[in-house]
């Protein structure tokens, strides 16, 4: 019988330890309960979180390039079928956010636009939904040193993108889910044909539009338009629980289909090491989950996998910080275990909670003590969980696929 | 200038207000915003305060005379609150306590008129349950007892509005370097310089008001004088957001040290308060610390354990500029309020407003402007307290304005809470370009048109600005959904570059988090840690605008 593993999570370092489990021939059990950050997280995808690759390349004065993915990475990423990833070397994505900001990215899911290969014009088309005024965004955009550098000039558009108009306050997921039914791509990009027609005798020369993230839940939407259109077109990133969120879990829902592995779905609530066995409960279900290892992949203080807890919540006095499920490991910040109970109900946040210019905040620095992968006998854990990791989805996927192959 | 008032607060904008109806000529330089001090963070009660009955019954009897004046000049800003005081049962102390308290409550029965309050009711345990299941423990009973809430923030900009509509020039985000005199002693001018811009100017002026609050003594000595000449206590209060009404009526109650305290609903959230304790930190920079935020939670819990469960949002915290009196004990200090003459320091012309509360800020500015018309021997009398303030003329419709306008009826009810009658000049805007009609703040919530509105008219210079006079980000998302669309159209109304509104979204996100921060209990971390995750996939937190996404040389 081959060694059984027991996954905690499906968010990105779940679905890595499952991918890299199942490669290297184990049975493979995931528990989750439900939407982690991955998620809820917009399709930005970094190795080190932006700001700080981006200061520091500012401070040594070389250009962002991507930085090599490791091979299991790359195959992981192939697998999943969500991202562009571009060329090792390569100039770093360039992806505006609907902020009005226009941040690095070293990959992206494949609806988001890619700004850093585009030269010229940018259209972006007219909306009238809240939180997208194309006019003020397209300015906001144009004046970020990135495009004054590249010659990138955003340019508002009028186009009649909404159907009906109870589409102007619907949810953004709700239009993207409206973008993937029958004709609608047809008369999307109609629509956008006709403002670039319209645009065309003013002297613009579009070589870009970008839209709102509503341009669908399945797939490469974004590639089946610009192939229409002969230009690229691409999404902008959205804010928390936008279209990329659904994408990944549609993603990963085949990519475990296909790697064969069971899922459970439930939230874990207790986790045993007997021996050389783990038995994990599941809430609601009387039944346990066996394995003879297990990979911890709840998500960080974010995921849902770690709750703060205090005096004002006399169970989980204990600890500053619990898990949230039972199991026989450490938490730490900065590897100091937490067990402190200071401030209001746990160590003292009121300074250190949010990140500054010079360092992270405590809150995404708080996780599962490990070494390597391990975190205790038969214990592995990867991703958020784990304590002082940078807080990015290549992180989750590069520890998640450490922690299949110990476990 | 005649006069030059220093301070946006509700002592600072009530005298401009009033100097300006009675036709002098007024300058006012405000440092920071508009109610950016004790104005804006005050736990908001236009109260005569039952806790001064019995020492101060003076207090008392001034603040609900004005509290009626206050409601007939911005009718619409004011709000009732309804109170119940539970008394715990902890043996017949507490019972003789409970008759004692009827009686008091009836003595304050007799100020309720001034104040179109109504008299007290004493309930007893079973009726206090039915009222308010959520309070615990065995009691003697309660008393219900009346009280009126206000936006001060709302106040401070209505008296300025008016100021500036008569005449006055006021100045935000300006502060006053220096107050410079002549040889003799007496006042000459103030040097200022403007905090965003840089400018600096000087303005002569026969008069100087120091209504700069807590910061008093420093603003004195901007004048060569002591500190000590305008001294206060400053008394440092605490209040802790929770993201929901979690009682039906107020609560007033008894901390663990024995102080009074409040649970205040307070529209769609509820609002903890308050703490006085002793600051000497930075004025510009207060904020409530995880210590008292536990004081406060704590000291309810008695009364109401669910708090435990609440989720709270965010704190506020501001510093009372209470009169000095040595040694008393800081409850009881009192918030009486006093004209300071420096004339008799060697300073002729300049005058600090020290002390003084919210609900009795018109009094204090009547008797500032008073001294100000015996200087200038000016005929006309006070009439600020039957000139409505903007918006307080007449009464608006929000739910008529709601059909009109298609948008929700509680857009448009907060709309007419915060404008009054002038939320037609927001309705205009609005069926003029349609396009402003669109939400920009959902929890709260806020219409475009409401920011541009007080970008254009309310000398809202930010979106932290923008936030103080509607509410916009002060919700149960922090701003995490608005701040940048916010930030658009300040740079786009006040023609700005269009990345210092990405800054300012910046600054603004970050800073609510700050205030945040304290008051996380169990569970809100992970909320918080998303709101993180989020911010720095679309703003860069840990960046600074300028440089986010710059190429290296
Ligand atoms: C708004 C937002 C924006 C972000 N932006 C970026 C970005 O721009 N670039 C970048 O690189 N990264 C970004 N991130 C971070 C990145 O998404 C995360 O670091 C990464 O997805 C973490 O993956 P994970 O698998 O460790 O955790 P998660 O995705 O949180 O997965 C944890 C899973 O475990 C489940 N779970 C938790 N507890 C239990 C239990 N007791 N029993 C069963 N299941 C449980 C959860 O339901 C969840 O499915 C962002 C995150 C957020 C929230
Ligand atoms: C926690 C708390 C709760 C309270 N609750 C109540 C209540 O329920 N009811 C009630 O009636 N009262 C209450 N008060 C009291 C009331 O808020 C204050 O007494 C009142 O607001 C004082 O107003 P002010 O204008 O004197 O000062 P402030 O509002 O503090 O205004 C002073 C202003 O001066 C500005 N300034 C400082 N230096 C300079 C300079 N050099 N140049 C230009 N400007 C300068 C500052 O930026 C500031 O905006 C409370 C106060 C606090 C702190």
């Amino acid at each position: 019988m081959s060694r059984s593993i027991v996954i905690v999570g499906a968010g990105l370092a779940g679905l890595a330890a499952a991918f890299s489990a199942r490669r290297a021939g184990r049975s493979v059990t995931v528990v989750s309960a439900g939407a982690g950050a991955t998620a809820l997280a917009p399709g930005a995808v970094d190795d080190v979180p932006w700001e700080r690759a981006a200061s520091a390349a500012r401070v040594a004065r070389v250009p962002l390039v991507r930085r090599p993915l490791a091979v299991d990475v790359a195959a992981f990423a192939d697998a999943l079928g969500l991202w562009s990833i571009g060329d090792d070397g390569a100039d770093v994505a360039r992806i505006a956010t609907v902020a009005g900001v226009i941040r690095p990215a070293r990959a992206h899911d494949r609806a988001l636009l890619d700004l850093s290969t585009i030269r010229g014009v940018v259209i972006v088309p007219r909306a009238p939904r809240a939180a997208w005024d194309a006019d003020a965004l397209a300015a906001t955009w144009g004046a970020s040193p990135f495009a004054r550098a590249q010659g990138l000039r955003f340019h508002a558009a009028e186009a009649a993108l909404l159907r009906h108009k109870g589409e102007r306050g619907i949810g953004e997921l709700d239009l993207a889910a409206r973008h993937d039914e029958g004709d609608r791509l047809d008369w999307l990009a109609a629509r956008l044909r006709e403002a670039l027609v319209r645009e065309a005798p003013r002297g613009v020369d579009a070589a870009a539009v970008l839209l709102g993230p509503w341009l669908g839940l399945a797939a490469p939407r974004a590639e089946a338009l610009s192939a229409r259109l002969g230009l690229s077109v691409g999404e902008a990133l959205g804010g928390v629980g936008s279209a990329a969120g659904l994408r990944f879990e549609a993603a990963r829902d085949r990519l475990l289909a296909s790697l064969g592995v069971d899922v459970v779905v439930g939230r874990a609530t207790r986790l045993e090491v007997e021996g050389a066995r783990v038995a994990l409960t599941v809430h609601g279900k009387s039944d346990l989950v066996v394995g003879d290892a297990c990979v911890i992949a709840c998500g960080g203080v974010a995921g849902g996998g770690i709750v703060y807890a205090g005096a004002g919540a006399p169970d989980r006095a204990r600890a500053a910080f619990a898990l949230s499920l039972d199991a026989p490991v450490d938490l730490a910040i900065g590897g100091v275990r937490v067990d402190v109970t200071s401030s209001l109900n746990g160590p003292d946040l009121d300074e250190t909670a949010w990140p500054t210019p010079g360092a992270e905040g405590a809150l995404e620095r708080v996780g599962v003590r490990c070494d390597g992968a391990r975190a205790a006998p038969g214990i592995c854990a990867a991703g958020a969980a784990v304590a002082d990791r940078p807080r990015t989805a290549l992180e989750a996927v590069a520890a998640g696929l450490r922690a299949g192959r110990e476990a | 200038m005649d006069v030059v008032v220093l301070g946006g607060g509700v002592n600072g904008t009530g005298v401009a207000r009033d100097a300006s109806m009675r036709g002098l000529k007024v300058a006012l330089f405000e440092r920071n915003d508009l109610a950016f001090g004790a104005s804006g963070n005050s736990s908001g009660m236009i109260h005569g305060g039952p806790r001064y009955l019995v020492y101060d019954p003076a207090v008392t009897a001034t603040s609900c005379r004005d509290s009626g004046n206050i409601q007939a000049i911005a009718p619409h800003l004011l709000f009732r609150i309804p109170f119940l005081m539970p008394v715990a049962d902890r043996g017949p102390k507490m019972r003789i306590f409970f008759d004692l308290l009827d009686g008091f409550f009836e003595a304050y029965d007799q100020y309720q008129p001034l104040k179109r309050g109504k008299p007290h009711a004493r309930l007893s345990q079973a009726e206090v349950r039915e009222l308010e299941p959520g309070l615990t423990g065995d009691l003697v009973g309660a008393m219900s007892f009346d009280e009126w809430g206000i936006d001060g923030a709302r106040l401070c900009v209505a008296n300025a509005v008016d100021a500036r509509e008569r005449g006055a020039s006021v100045r935000v985000g300006c502060t006053v370097t220096a107050i410079d005199r002549r040889p003799d002693g007496a006042v000459e001018a103030v040097r200022f310089r403007d905090r965003v811009t840089g400018e600096v100017g000087r303005l002569t002026t026969k008069v100087v008001v120091n209504a700069t609050g807590a910061w008093a003594p420093l603003t004195a000595s901007l004048g060569g004088l002591a500190p000590e000449r305008a001294r206060v206590r400053p008394g440092k209060g605490i209040h802790v957001l929770f993201d929901r009404r979690l009682t039906n009526y107020a609560i007033s109650a008894f901390a663990i040290d024995g102080r009074q305290m409040f649970l205040l609903p307070w529209e769609n959230l509820t609002v903890l308060g308050t703490t006085d304790d002793d600051y000497y930190g930075d004025l510009d920079h207060v904020r409530a610390t995880s210590e008292e935020v536990r004081y406060l939670v704590e000291s309810i819990a008695r009364v109401f354990p669910s708090i435990h469960g609440a989720r709270a949002i965010g704190t506020f915290a501001g510093v009372r500029p209470t009169l000095y009196a040595y040694g008393p004990i800081e409850e009881a200090l009192s918030r009486e309020h006093e004209i300071i003459d420096h004339a008799e320091h060697g300073a002729p012309g300049l005058y600090s407003m020290v002390g003084g509360k919210l609900a009795s800020y018109r009094l204090f500015a009547e008797s500032m402007t008073d001294e100000l018309a015996r200087v200038f021997r000016l005929p006309g009398r006070c009439a600020t307290h039957t000139t409505a303030l903007p918006g307080g003329d007449e009464a608006a419709d929000p739910f008529a304005m709601a059909t009109r306008l298609g948008v929700d009826a509680v857009a448009t009810r907060r709309l007419v809470y915060r404008h009054g009658s002038r939320s037609a000049r927001v309705e205009d805007r609005m069926l003029a370009r349609p396009r402003e009609g669109v939400t920009v703040c959902a929890c709260e919530p806020v219409l475009e048109a409401e920011v541009r509105y007080v970008l254009a008219n309310e000398l809202a210079r930010s979106v932290e600005d923008v936030a103080r006079r509607t509410r916009l980000g002060l919700g149960a998302c922090g701003g995490m959904r608005c701040a940048a669309r916010c930030g658009q159209i300040v740079a786009e109304e006040l023609g700005l570059p269009p990345r210092e509104g990405v800054a300012q979204a910046i600054r603004f996100v970050t800073k609510q988090a700050r205030t945040r921060v304290p008051a996380l209990g169990p569970d809100q971390a992970r909320q918080e840690a998303i709101a993180m995750a989020s911010a720095r996939a679309e703003l860069g937190i840990a960046a600074t605008a300028d440089e986010d996404d710059e190429e290296p040389p």
